[in-house]
């Protein structure tokens, strides 16, 4: 009796060490990657699109990259918004970051939305060598000087394919500036890093083309009484409203209040963090705005008009029965970029996980290599930013999304051709 | 609670009534003219002119240019009437139960969210408005009815609340009710994260924004009077109810010694639940005046809205029903002092060095109430 009881034990740890082997000896075939996106409460209108652009590429390059099977499989999506809060945690960030270094199986991983959760992944994904692309972080601090240095102790292992807010704030500015031809303005941020930032890179902008800033005020996402805020703001009379944040920390809250006081004529522009999908989409700026979102304009850091935007678009459409907004291109190209840089990694026929896992990170930043992506020709530089240097500017059309309302494409302003 | 010793005669409450209202007013004129001034000096020195300068025009100007910033006061301390408002009255509910049986309780935030919910509920989902309503008698009835439809339920909810989840911890140490009331606060929260999900949702702002009477180069927003009115007629309602019935009576002997009034015949558990369902009553108000307000309602409203109004009742002296009152107006009154400077990203700052400045010197509050051994 005891020996067979010992047998089967035997048996079993025999089983299991086999099993453990099996997972990360020889050569590997089948792969994943990762998503990291914020998926409950207000951003989860700015993730979705990414999470079916990421999803669309990945089934048309039949799921599979240099002799690699890979998958997204439900548990590879990880969600770093609170419920408790209904917005986005750098911490539990960082928390699922740690979990998919430890699965030696993920190439790569696609996100973060925030920048703020980015800076509390990077020091982890660095530190493991893991390939990250975001779809949307525009806060330079996250590849340029010291503060990108900072949080990295191994070489590079990030790239983006938005541009930065040192770019994304100025084409608004300018576009205010010239296209609008609005010369005075009431910049409000959310005291946050990605709102304060890129309304600081607009005034500057601003000022500089020669326009007038009446005042740039913050107020915290925990601002009660935006009326009396926006009282004061009709009183210096601005031709135009610039709101640095994104829709959770105030945006329609901000434009609601301005109605109210009479300034809702104005035009309101707002960077990417408003432009978070149609009247249609759950928590959107444009949903809780409604009609009064009649003078709104939002910019986002890449490409609105592509050479293949047109299939694109027909391709979501077909694939999801809704239209593509926000960055779900950006997403596409993030997944195009990392499969990319796989088929070139598994050229080499790396003999284990964790050497795949470095030749990915290798070929991803590679300056050298020209990506052909969905919105365009992308190199990335030594720090990992994009070369495309394209902020496409977005004005309310109330016909769009079935008479909802939504963002339509209106221009895109190129700094690299300046 | 405070425990006047009351003559009983009428004259002399009258004369405290015209004492306390000319206080009032006094004290709103003084903070318009100092708007007033402020705001003239800020345009001054965004202008360019020297501080000095501007210091003196601040004091002394009374042209034209002076007075066009005395429309924009007055449009702000309008606004600051009417956020003081609604602080006020959900600091009279922190304030009333914590002098009844010296319980914070950190749940009533959220009850002041599920009241504006309710209003959300009764406004656009019932009867499925979404704009302004210019039809005055149907206009009446709906805010009535988000009134009627929100306080009691709101009451009601927060009575449940003390009975099942209070009254058995009542003799308990004082830190069990107390962490008891922020475990209610989650329940409460995500409560309605279940149910509404957790981003903005729409509130019908049903009262019209654009009544304005025009003042000057600016216009005073009738929502704004009528918030304040409604938050007076009912502080004023909740005043004379502890002050004159027999209930109120009891509530305020209980206040003083819940063993002695219970001696005497008070009904220790029907006056507490009484005192639950009066701030839960009061909250309600003050999330269907919200909603009109700002437009929006979110799960986690209570607890911003709630935090101030906590700090309202403390800066009054907690305990004290005047005193929540007079900190709900005074930290409206701050932070439109900084919105209006477009000093918006330093009103939490204000309202909390304010907060510490009056605890250091009066640890009590300033209306003050002798708390005893109490937390």
């Amino acid at each position: 009796m005891k020996f067979a009881k010992l047998a089967v034990i035997g048996a079993a740890l025999t089983l299991a060490v086999g099993a453990c082997g099996g997972a990360t000896s020889g050569a590997p075939t089948a792969i994943k990657i990762a998503i990291e996106l914020p998926l409950q409460g207000s951003e989860k209108a700015a993730s979705d699109p990414i999470i079916k652009g990421i999803r669309l590429a990945l089934k048309q390059a039949g799921g599979a990259a240099g002799g690699y099977t890979i998958t997204i499989p439900d548990s590879a999506i990880f969600d770093d918004a609170l419920a408790s809060s209904g917005a986005h945690d750098p911490q539990t960030g960082a928390n699922n970051m740690t979990k998919i270094v430890s699965d030696e199986t993920y190439m790569a991983v696609i996100g973060p939305l925030n920048s703020s959760v980015a800076k509390a992944q990077i020091p982890i994904s660095n530190a493991s060598g893991l390939t990250q692309c975001s779809p949307a972080n525009t806060n330079p601090d996250l590849t340029k000087g010291d503060p990108a240095k900072a949080i990295r102790t191994k070489p590079n292992n990030y790239v983006r394919v938005v541009t930065t807010d040192d770019i994304q704030g100025p084409a608004a500015a300018l576009y205010i500036y010239s296209t609008l031809g609005k010369k005075s303005v009431y910049i409000i941020d959310d005291t946050e890093t990605f709102g304060k930032g890129v309304a600081d890179a607009f005034e500057k902008a601003f000022t500089g083309a020669g326009g007038k800033v009446v005042k740039h005020d913050g107020a915290p996402k925990t601002t009660q009484d935006y009326v009396s805020i926006m009282t004061a703001a009709k009183a210096l009379n601005p031709e135009s409203i610039y709101f640095g944040g994104v829709t959770a920390t105030g945006g329609a809250r901000i434009l609601l209040a301005a109605a109210q006081v009479g300034l809702g004529d104005v035009p309101f522009v707002g960077p990417d963090g408003i432009n978070d999908g149609s009247g249609a989409t759950k928590d959107s700026y444009l949903n809780l705005a409604g009609a009064k979102a009649a003078n709104s304009f939002s910019t986002l850091a890449g490409p609105g008009t592509f050479d293949g935007k047109a299939k694109f678009d027909a391709d979501y459409k077909t694939e999801y029965g809704i239209d593509a907004t926000g960055y779900a291109g950006q997403g596409f190209a993030c997944a195009q970029i990392i499969l990319d840089a796989i088929g070139r990694a598994g050229a080499a026929k790396p003999g284990s996980y964790a050497a795949l896992k470095e030749e990915v990170r290798k070929a991803t930043i590679d300056t050298s290599h020209t990506y052909k992506t969905i919105v365009g020709d992308v190199t990335f530089d030594a720090n990992g930013d994009t070369s495309q240097l394209i902020v496409s500017i977005y004005s309310f059309d109330p016909a769009g999304a079935d008479a909802k309302g939504d963002w339509k494409f209106d221009t895109q302003v190129d700094a690299a051709k300046k | 609670m405070t425990v006047t010793v009351s003559t009983g005669s009428s004259s002399s409450s009258l004369a405290r009534g015209l004492r306390v209202t000319g206080m009032a007013v006094a004290a709103v004129l003084v903070y318009l003219i100092v708007l007033w001034r402020c705001l003239l000096l800020a345009g001054e020195l965004t202008a360019g002119n020297s501080l000095a300068g501007a210091l003196f025009s601040a004091l002394t100007r009374y042209d034209e240019v002076g007075n066009a910033f005395l429309a924009q006061a007055l449009q702000q301390t309008v606004n600051a009437l009417s956020i003081g408002s609604i602080y006020a009255l959900i600091a009279l509910g922190y304030t009333m139960v914590y002098g009844i049986i010296e319980l914070i309780n950190f749940a009533h935030g959220d009850i002041f969210m599920i009241g504006a919910f309710l209003s959300v509920v009764f406004t656009g989902g019932i009867f499925g408005q979404h704009e302004g309503v210019h039809n005055i008698p149907f206009l009446a009835f709906l805010l009535l009815g988000a009134l009627l439809f929100a306080m009691p339920l709101v009451g009601l909810i927060n009575v449940t609340i003390e009975r099942l989840v209070y009254r058995p911890l009542r003799h308990a140490p004082r830190l069990a009710p107390l962490i008891t009331a922020i475990g209610v606060s989650f329940i409460l929260q995500n409560i309605v994260l279940i149910i509404a999900g957790s981003g903005d949702r729409t509130a019908a702002q049903v009262f019209p924004l654009d009544w304005q009477i025009p003042f000057g180069g600016a216009s005073i927003s009738v929502l704004s009077i009528f918030i304040f009115a409604l938050s007076l007629g009912l502080m004023l309602a909740l005043q004379n109810f502890i002050r004159r019935s027999r209930m109120g009576r009891a509530m305020r002997a209980t206040a003083q010694d819940q063993s002695a009034a219970s001696l005497m015949g008070v009904d220790l558990n029907q006056t507490i639940a009484l005192t639950f369902l009066l701030g839960g009553m009061l909250a309600g108000a003050a999330g269907v005046a919200w909603g009109l307000r700002f437009g929006f309602v979110k799960f986690d409203l209570g607890f911003n809205s709630g935090l101030k109004a906590f700090t309202a009742a403390v800066l009054g002296g907690i305990g004290n029903i005047s005193g929540a009152v007079l900190g709900g107006f005074i930290i409206g009154f701050i932070e439109n002092f900084a919105s209006a400077l477009g000093y918006s990203r330093w009103s939490e700052f204000l309202v909390f060095m304010v907060l510490t400045f009056v605890l250091v010197f009066k640890p009590s509050g300033i209306l003050g109430q002798l708390t005893g051994d109490r937390a």
